[in-house]
């Protein structure tokens, strides 16, 4: 393409001013925002780079022409032309340009107005245009100029660069900033991006945790999507999410035509909203603290507890990580993460199943019988493997021994389940 | 691990669970309940690690456990 456009010279501007836009707009538009973010301070995005590149270089095949251009205007000018140089030639004394009239009719005339690049090229692309068009010489000549004047203005201001600002203030900074940062992917483009935005809290929703439908499971799906956006609270989190899926499919197609596009609103609403359900909810815990260290959470139940420790976690899963054959694995501190939050939504579905054993027993303890039922029903156990054997099995043996001393009883007792039903739990700390 | 180390904190386990399902829990729960999360967590690292080999990274990643904690959670359901 660019070498057609290298060889009809006529045609070389109109394609420079029609072509670098578009490209720039294609490549704008699948990564949207980051990738413009840098572009709108540096104008150093690689896009960017490559489009301002490739106009250089047409810009400077433009003003200088070499020997297969000119070789290719012989050869174009072998057929046509021959009546339209007559032409001009018959113009030429009535109109005042005597350089346009002879410049085009011998090449060398070309190579003897070479140095002087700036007029050379306003008759140049003229008498181009007279050679090529001879019809509409005029109005391309015109269109030509206007073009040209285009191309220079919007190469400075870029108006798509215009336009990535917004998206990359109305996506980027507020939500992806917070619900994308336990992930951390610094460097990927908005699609791998949003397809692992929905990628993760689609599945906990709908396929696998609305199907086993305990009674408590409605209110079990907000709280997994809290978790996964740790700052927001539960039904102004679905909205929020809702919102997000919304925009996120709008905006990179329609950036100008989606309603809430508009600077100020898109800037400043999501970033209000956020923060106003931080103080509301839970005041103590934002992202960076949750990571440091969890804070305390809240149950549906409305209960304030603290997840497990990191330490505990991050044992057992380096533990499990070396049996299940990753050798010397490290857990990343996203990966513990992840963990944690796998461990949080371990413990609430614990805690409702359990709830509801005790329940069906007409129990308001949650009883060791019950422990034993769920682990049954998870499959734990059977007929041939006691709790025990699990735990000599599974537990590491030091930690085994460990928990053998303190608490003797259970990892016997289980099995006979004779123990007293009516036991509260006044006792705290044993270890 | 430290032989002085605590194994896991019980106290914390405890209210775990009673946080969660509002119920009193008796004496001994927290150890089934920690051998469960013991289980649970080897479900999870072991689906993880072979996640994350057949997607030919080298350590446990992120991503491969988010990937598998649905499947392990929904199987460690009640």
């Amino acid at each position: 393409m660019a070498s057609n456009a290298d060889r009809a010279p006529p045609s070389t501007p109109g394609a420079a001013v029609a072509r670098t836009p578009n490209r720039r707009a294609q490549s704008a538009d699948p990564n949207s925002a980051r990738q413009s973010a840098s572009a709108r301070r540096g104008g150093a995005t690689p896009h960017g780079r490559a489009a301002f590149a490739a106009l250089q270089k047409r810009r400077t095949a433009l003003f200088t022409p070499g020997k297969e251009r000119r070789r290719s205007i012989r050869d174009q000018r072998e057929t046509p032309r021959d009546p339209l140089r007559a032409l001009s030639r018959l113009l030429a004394p009535s109109s005042q340009a005597i350089h346009s009239s002879s410049s085009p009719s011998d090449p060398g005339a070309n190579n003897s107005s070479l140095p002087a690049v700036a007029e050379e090229d306003e008759t140049h692309n003229f008498d181009d245009d007279s050679d090529d068009f001879m019809i509409e010489r005029p109005r391309l000549s015109l269109n030509l100029r206007e073009d040209d004047d285009d191309e220079y203005s919007e190469l400075k201001p870029p108006r798509l660069s215009g336009l990535e600002d917004y998206t990359a203030q109305s996506i980027e900074l507020p939500r992806r900033a917070i619900s994308e940062l336990p992930p951390g992917r610094p460097s990927l483009g908005s699609v791998g991006r949003e397809s692992d935005y929905h990628e993760f809290p689609d599945p906990p929703d709908e396929s696998t945790f609305a199907m086993p439908a305990v009674e408590s499971s409605p209110a079990r799906e907000p709280m997994f999507l809290e978790d996964s956006e740790p700052m927001v609270g539960m039904e102004d989190e679905m909205e929020m999410e809702d919102e997000n899926e919304n925009e996120n499919e709008n905006e990179p197609f329609g950036l100008m035509d989606s309603d809430n596009d508009s600077p100020g609103p898109a800037d400043r609403q999501p970033e209000d909203t956020m923060l106003s359900l931080v103080t509301d909810q839970r005041v103590q815990s934002p992202q960076n603290a949750r990571r440091k260290k969890p804070g305390k959470k809240i149950s549906k139940h409305g209960i304030e507890y603290k997840s497990l420790p990191q330490g505990v976690v991050k044992r057992l899963a380096t533990t499990f990580a070396k049996t299940a054959g990753m050798g010397k694995a490290k857990i990343s501190p996203d990966t513990l993460d992840a963990i944690m939050q796998a461990t949080d939504w371990f413990m609430e579905q614990l805690g409702d199943d359990l709830q509801a054993y005790a329940k069906h027993a007409g129990r308001k303890t949650i009883d060791e019988s019950d422990m034993i039922t769920l682990m049954r029903r998870q499959r734990q156990t059977n007929s041939s493997t006691t709790p025990f054997a699990l735990a000599q099995r599974h537990l590491p043996r030091e930690l085994l021994q460990e928990l053998r001393m303190p608490v003797p009883a259970p990892i016997k007792g289980p099995r006979k389940k004779a123990q007293n039903d009516a036991r509260e739990d006044g006792e705290d700390d044993v270890t | 691990m430290a032989p002085g180390q605590k194994l896991y904190p019980r106290a914390t386990v405890r209210k775990i669970v009673k946080a969660h399902s509002k119920c009193n829990v008796s004496k001994n729960v927290d150890v089934m309940v920690f051998l469960d999360y013991v289980l649970f967590m080897q479900s999870l690292m072991k689906e993880a690690a072979i996640d994350s080999k057949q997607a030919g990274e080298r350590g446990v990643s992120a991503k491969s456990i988010k990937k598998v904690t649905a499947d392990t959670l929904a199987k460690f359901k009640g």
